[in-house]
């Protein structure tokens, strides 16, 4: 009886569900937090390349939380992988500045804390 | 679409050789960040912001774009299940879907197969029953920020893992329902998350056949009970039991059955280990051969008592924390008031399934004053357990050593 019950209602519950799925949002939209991060001021040349370049495809913790010890072997294998392998518009001329501002604002080569 | 515009903005920049000063955007930064909350993990540039991201109360953000949130480690303590807006988030590419319309939303599977589908996401419902699990999802890197030497990538702390209740329905139901022609190798997974620029790889992960027909690994919509966060994969991830987060694709639209190894990026040169045992290398060595990441290595947490908490000497307590493995299933959880001299077996909480977080209890009477060096150590039904001293590898993946927690007794 038990069973009989059950397999007459659950076509009904399936509709049950299926309204149920129906009357879901069929869009559902999210707004992200605004990117605060900032890659630092520096008079390097490879300042300005940073800023140009980086943000392209990531924010700037992905440089900002390196290990401090990081080294200028790191950050120049970093900058031509992104250009090799991630396909990111980095002119050669630019890879020996990038390294150079990387390493000695993010890197082992950083100035001593005051 | 932002990532995009951002690129043509930048190259822009850096055609007219412009140089960018301290904008006003910078300086709304700074403003903004001078008031979040902050934590630093116990690693050197651990600082991290805790930030509320939709659908998630605030959590340590490693980065914002594309985002990578860290679950702060008191939740671990909360219970088994990770709750949805606590759960770690981890994309690789920074053009990653906001906005989703299940009307359009289909899940294509194509290659090597009888039929090519492509279902709705209510279509995907009735393709067959749907099954729960109770699983952990961890991150290949969660815990790198504690390697020693440092290596480079994600500084995580311990917080990308989570252990959830997913529900979905078997990959194998929709590869039978496709039917898998003679032949095939591997099948490669897509999710609507991409790159800003057309020369990077897309972010693809392959299984090989085998494993993707073994009726466990699942195409889940449903997470401790509601729909998937859309940081967390909306409408629909790929969760494979037992295995690294990186095989859990989000925002899963597109299955390749395919009749040879995937070669592409992410499977081959990224997300690789030593080929030795224990996936583990001299520290500061190169490997000279790799393997594909794989499975979890087993682990425990001691999640009651943090770092330098203080408990009242000659009075007892209740430790408390979880441990993991693969999906072979915990055995034992011992535990080490002194530093790893002597260990007694904890208490072992409800099982929830093999591939989830076990929960375990023991009391500890910290007898005298002073520090004591607390302990977990979880042992597998194989036999595996946590090492003493950490194995080490240059990607800084599957780390799994003994983590102790140094309290004082007063």
């Amino acid at each position: 009886m038990k069973k009989l019950l059950l397999s007459s209602l659950l076509p009904l519950l399936g509709v049950a569900a299926l309204l149920a799925a129906e009357s879901k949002p069929r869009v559902v939209t999210v707004t992200l937090p605004t990117e605060t991060a900032r890659l630092a001021d520096s008079p390097l040349p490879g300042a300005t390349l940073a800023t140009a370049l980086c943000y392209t495809c990531h924010s700037a913790e992905y440089v900002l939380t390196q290990p401090p010890a990081s080294s200028r072997t790191y950050w120049k294998n970093t900058v031509i992988k992104m250009q090799k392998t991630f396909g990111a518009p980095i002119p050669d001329a630019a890879i020996d500045p990038l390294t150079d501002y990387l390493v000695k604002l993010y890197g082992a080569e950083r100035a001593p804390a005051r | 679409m932002l990532p995009r515009r951002r690129f043509l903005q930048a190259s822009g920049l850096l055609a007219a050789g412009a140089v960018l000063g301290r904008s006003s955007l910078a300086r709304a930064a700074d403003a903004a960040s001078a008031t979040s909350p902050r934590l630093t993990l116990p690693f050197a540039n651990g600082e991290r912001e805790l930030v509320a991201y939709p659908q998630k109360r605030p959590l340590i953000r490693l980065t914002s774009r594309p985002p990578q949130l860290e679950t702060p480690f008191s939740i671990f303590n909360d219970g088994v299940l990770t709750p949805n807006d606590a759960f770690f988030v981890r994309y690789h590419l920074s053009d990653i879907p906001t906005s989703i319309d299940l009307s359009t939303f289909r899940l294509r599977v194509r290659g090597k197969v009888n039929a090519e589908l492509s279902l709705s996401l209510d279509e995907l419902k009735r393709l067959a029953t749907p099954v729960d699990l109770v699983a952990v999802n961890q991150c290949s890197g969660n815990s790198r920020g504690f390697f020693n030497p440092r290596v480079n990538g994600g500084q995580l702390g311990h917080g990308a893992m989570g252990c959830a209740r997913w529900t979905g329905v078997p990959l194998r139901a929709v590869l039978e329902k496709a039917g898998v022609a003679a032949g095939a190798r591997q099948v490669a997974f897509d999710g609507l998350d991409r790159a800003p620029l057309p020369g990077t790889p897309d972010f693809v992960k392959a299984l090989d056949v085998d494993h993707a027909l073994d009726g466990e690994v699942m195409l889940a919509w449903g997470m401790n009970g509601a729909d998937l966060p859309v940081l967390n994969g909306y409408p629909l991830r790929l969760v494979v039991p037992g295995y690294f987060g990186t095989y859990w694709i989000k925002h899963v639209h597109d299955i390749e059955v395919l009749d040879r190894d995937f070669t592409g990026f992410w499977n081959a040169s990224a997300y690789r280990m030593p080929d030795t045992p224990h996936h583990a290398i001299a520290p500061g060595t190169a490997p000279k051969k790799t393997v594909p990441i794989a499975r979890f290595t087993i682990r425990s947490f001691i999640t009651s008592h943090a770092e330098g908490a203080t408990l009242p000497a000659g009075r007892e307590a209740r430790v408390r924390g979880i441990a993991f493995d693969s999906g072979h299933g915990i055995r034992e959880v011992a535990f080490s008031g002194d530093g790893g001299r002597n260990w007694r077996a904890a208490a072992l909480g409800a099982d929830q399934g093999r591939y989830g977080f076990r929960e375990w209890t023991i009391p500890f009477t910290p007898a005298a004053r002073g520090p004591h060096t607390l302990m977990a150590r979880a042992l597998n039904r194989l036999g595996e357990s946590q090492p003493l001293e950490p194995l080490w590898n240059p990607a800084g993946y599957a780390r799994n050593v003994i983590e102790p927690v140094r309290i004082e007794a007063v």
